[in-house]
């Protein structure tokens, strides 16, 4: 249905894409994979008209197309969802499903009919298995929900090819199975798939093709028949041959071994604690050395009880440093206090895109790099140390001064870690730390983590990904509609079906419906 | 196969958007300093003619200064010109009220000096103040500060003007100077550059060197660039923000003095009326964002230039003066359409 031949596309000092040709065809889940950096996301703009090749083209149904803006794809049946959302906020749930195709009342294009506009945004919001309210704002609602809401805006549009970067990367465990079905389904409609996606899990579950890339090349192809997801030579392959493929080489051991230390006292202590109005009555400590992981879904409180912590939210309750109550007003004081908190939104509020890379990596340690008082930026000092970093994390990007916009996603949130690493905290709270993030990456960042808490850090690692819990966590804790619900031991962590127990506490399920989630 | 070209010549289209996006103030002023040139010949293109130029728009300079770092930070200050007003009128009324007291000259316009600017930081700090505590938008909170305070300076003088009472040493503030070497005036006499542009050149080459180098410039940006990122990153957003409207009050107050001082008198009904409008459009003719986090305050020294030279190549052709707003209008239209990025995401 859409096939690409030889596209190139150059950035200034890189090339993303080389020569890469491919073939989506209806009826198909295919697959892209590859780490940070290897032209995933650059070949979705081009495909779905951001962006301009350099060289190659572009056919649809066998005939050469160019897509110079966003909706002439749209236009000839080819919607993505991006990984980050562009709802309208002001707008209603109905309004942006049918933004810019909005139903009309009469022959003139004057008045918008409502109701034919409701009924509609509710029968494809039906498709889609949601409930959703199509007079809601966008404003209210939820990821999961505002996710929903994008991939109904494709359906309204009649696409055919329907593009998805990363979709489950910002939903929890259920949601992000309720996708993935719904994905199966709009494929045996007659659609074409194109997902991205850096859980390897999924792909091996429902791809019929997979296609690798590594530094802007296509470098391995996967296809399903029997139904098994099989490479060239028809041997089956999961998870570990992809990772493979994708990094070139063999991949270590993703989560470093945990030693459990001797018990120390709690450095951070949380004493009925909660964020006003989101969470509250939770109990939890963390000792120097130890890694504390935070399970529940979207919605349970999690982010917004951190939030709490670090001074961006009114809280309730009690927080205890070193066994002295503290009660942040700023993240500013908290970092002056040694606690740090990554924020899970690194587009809107863990980074500033606008800026370059070092002035994203020293601005919460601008005091640092401040001399006379503050009158002048020693920024060669600034600039050595984000190339610290940026060879610490093996992080991929031009130079220092570039926009950190032009880093691809997985970059971007190395440096969202790394500007806090460098304040050197004493407890490190991460919100979603490897969101978006490759294997290669991740595999960095869980290194990284694992030796800053062997060094005595305390750490909080807040997530929606299960295996990354249980493979890098001491004990874990499971939040649900703002309360503290259960907690797991490194025992019970390590046991076969410790997922399940962590859906089931998370989803407030009782032990008979979880067979069927 | 033509596509390659047609890529070709879309990328050095970009190259040129670019290129206007960065130097667009500088070509702009070049064009028009050769336009000036061109048609006024000598008269136009005279040291002295530049020295006027900078001494007349000195005020509004040393405020667009002011608004470029506002307008960095992702705000606005609409009341400059009426602090202008407030900050002049209060502090001829302290100094001629110290002048009738018996104190001497010197110290009376001292205090009274101390007295504008002072008075134009508390009058920025209102500002800030609403904008941080009060939580308004800064377009809401300087509208208000733009009526009150100008009624403020209407109601110390009966709407009437303020005349000095010193007798001729308040004038040297805004009309003294340094005697140039090698430049002399169309008379023969040795050429004066006025305490008002060196003050203004001075502000200027400071406040672009905190915007770019300094610590409080770096946070300015990152305010504007994303408020919400700031804050996540400890930056303490309120009192940026605050600072800066304190900062801008400050300006405002040292322009009100050398106008005041320039005429010896303040027409609390006229002096710095409309003045907030040229302090932004010579920011924006500069190539500051006006959606915030990203700024330079030379580009708006240049904007400055270019208004005033525009106004000048008006009187001295002898073109009605009611011609300039159009002018004017048309300058600075043109100056965003060239300089707007074409990547509108």
């Amino acid at each position: 249905m859409l096939e690409v031949r030889k596209l190139t596309v150059d950035f200034p000092g890189v090339r993303a894409l080389d020569s890469v040709s491919l073939t989506f065809r209806r009826g198909e889940i295919h697959a892209v994979i590859g780490e940070n950096g290897a032209g995933k996301s650059t070949l979705m703009n081009v495909l779905s008209g951001v962006r301009g090749p350099t060289q190659g083209e572009l056919l649809l149904d066998g005939k050469e197309v160019r897509f110079r803006q966003p909706y002439e794809a749209i236009k000839q049946g080819v919607s993505m969802v991006h990984q980050e959302l562009h709802l309208v906020e002001d707008l209603s749930v109905a309004e942006n499903i049918f933004l810019g195709r909005e139903p009309m009342g009469d022959r003139l294009g004057i008045s918008i009919d409502r109701a034919t506009m409701h009924q509609g945004a509710a029968h494809f919001l039906s498709l889609l298995g949601s409930d959703l309210d199509p007079t809601r704002s966008a404003r209210e609602l939820s990821i999961a929900d505002a996710q929903f809401v994008e991939i109904a805006k494709c359906l309204a549009s009649k696409a055919r090819v329907l593009i998805f970067d990363e979709p489950t990367a910002v939903l929890g465990e259920r949601d992000a199975a309720k996708l993935l079905s719904l994905l199966k389904r709009m494929r045996d409609e007659g659609r074409a798939i194109l997902f991205i996606s850096h859980h390897l899990e999924e792909v091996v579950d429902i791809a019929n093709r997979v296609s690798v890339l590594r530094d802007g090349k296509f470098v391995a192809a996967f296809e399903r028949y029997d139904g098994v997801l099989r490479c060239k030579d028809g041997k089956p392959s999961r998870e570990d041959a992809l990772a493979h493929a994708m990094v070139g080489r063999p991949l270590g051991e993703l989560y470093p071994t945990r030693t459990p230390r001797a018990s120390a006292p709690p450095r951070l202590a949380l004493n009925a604690f909660g964020a006003k109005g989101k969470s509250s009555g939770i109990n939890l400590t963390v000792a120097p050395g130890e890694i504390v992981g935070i399970a529940g879904l979207v919605g349970s409180g999690r982010t917004e009880t951190m939030e709490a912590i670090v001074g961006l939210r009114k809280s309730v309750g009690e927080v205890l440093l070193d066994g002295k109550s503290v009660q942040f007003q700023s993240p500013r004081q908290a970092m002056s206090s040694g606690v740090a908190y990554v924020s899970e939104d690194r587009k809107g509020r863990g980074l500033h895109v606008s800026l370059s890379s070092r002035v994203n990596c020293t601005l919460p340690t601008l005091d640092r790099f401040a001399r006379a008082a503050g009158a002048v930026m020693d920024i060669d000092e600034e600039r050595a140390t984000t190339d610290a970093w940026i060879r610490n994390l093996g992080i991929r990007c031009a130079r220092p001064e570039s926009p950190i916009s032009s880093l691809s996603g997985g970059n971007q949130q190395k440096f969202a870690i790394a500007r806090w690493l460098e304040a050197r905290p004493q407890v490190l709270i991460v919100d979603e730390p490897t969101r978006g993030v490759d294997v290669g990456a991740k595999a960095e960042v869980y290194r990284v983590l694992h030796q800053l808490a062997a060094d005595g850090m305390a750490c909080i690692i807040v997530s929606s990904e299960l295996p990354e819990l249980r493979g890098m966590c001491d004990r874990v804790v499971v939040l649900r509609g703002g309360r503290l619900v259960g907690e797991l031991s490194r025992e019970r962590l390590e046991s076969a079906d410790a997922e399940e127990r962590l859906i089931r506490l998370a989803s407030g399920l009782s032990e008979t419906k979880v067979g069927t989630l | 196969m033509n596509a390659p070209t047609e890529m070709n010549t879309e990328r050095i289209g970009t190259r040129v958007a670019q290129l206007f996006e960065r130097w667009g103030v500088v070509i702009a002023f070049i064009l028009l300093f050769a336009a000036c040139v061109l048609t006024q010949g000598s008269d136009f293109a005279s040291v002295e003619n530049f020295r006027n130029i900078l001494n007349q728009h000195a005020a509004v300079g040393i405020l667009a200064i002011g608004m470029t770092l506002v307008i960095v930070a992702g705000g606005i200050d609409l009341s400059v010109g009426s602090i202008v007003a407030v900050a002049a009128a209060l502090g001829m009324l302290t100094m001629n009220a110290l002048l009738e007291l018996g104190w001497t000259e010197w110290t009376a316009i001292a205090i009274g000096a101390s007295a504008s600017v002072v008075a134009g930081m508390i009058a920025g700090s209102v500002n800030g103040a609403l904008i941080v505590f009060g939580r308004l938008a800064p377009f809401i909170a300087t509208l208000g500060g733009l009526v009150a305070f100008r009624s403020i300076a209407l109601a110390m003088a009966d709407a009437g003007e303020i005349r000095s009472q010193s007798a001729s040493m308040f004038r040297l503030i805004g009309n003294g100077g340094i005697e140039l070497p090698y430049f002399t005036n169309s008379a023969g006499k040795p050429l004066t550059i006025t305490f008002a542009t060196l003050l203004f050149i001075v502000i200027a080459v400071v406040a672009q060197w905190f915007l770019s180098r300094s610590r409080y410039g770096r946070q300015l940006v990152a305010v504007g660039a994303n408020e919400t990122a700031a804050r996540y990153a400890g930056v303490s957003v309120a009192s940026i923000r605050f600072r800066t409207y304190a900062i801008m009050g400050g300006l405002a107050g040292i322009a009100g003095l050398l106008q005041c001082s320039r005429m010896n008198s303040v027409s609390t009904s006229q002096l710095g009326l409309g003045a907030e409008l040229d302090a932004i459009a010579a920011v924006v003719i500069g190539g500051t964002s006006l959606r915030g986090g990203f700024g330079r305050v030379w580009g708006s020294v240049v904007g400055v230039v270019i208004l005033a030279m525009i106004a000048n190549m008006i009187t001295i052709s002898g073109i009605s003066p009611y011609w300039a707003g159009a002018v004017k209008g048309a300058v600075i239209v043109l100056a965003v359409l060239v300089q707007r990025s074409r990547v509108v995401r």
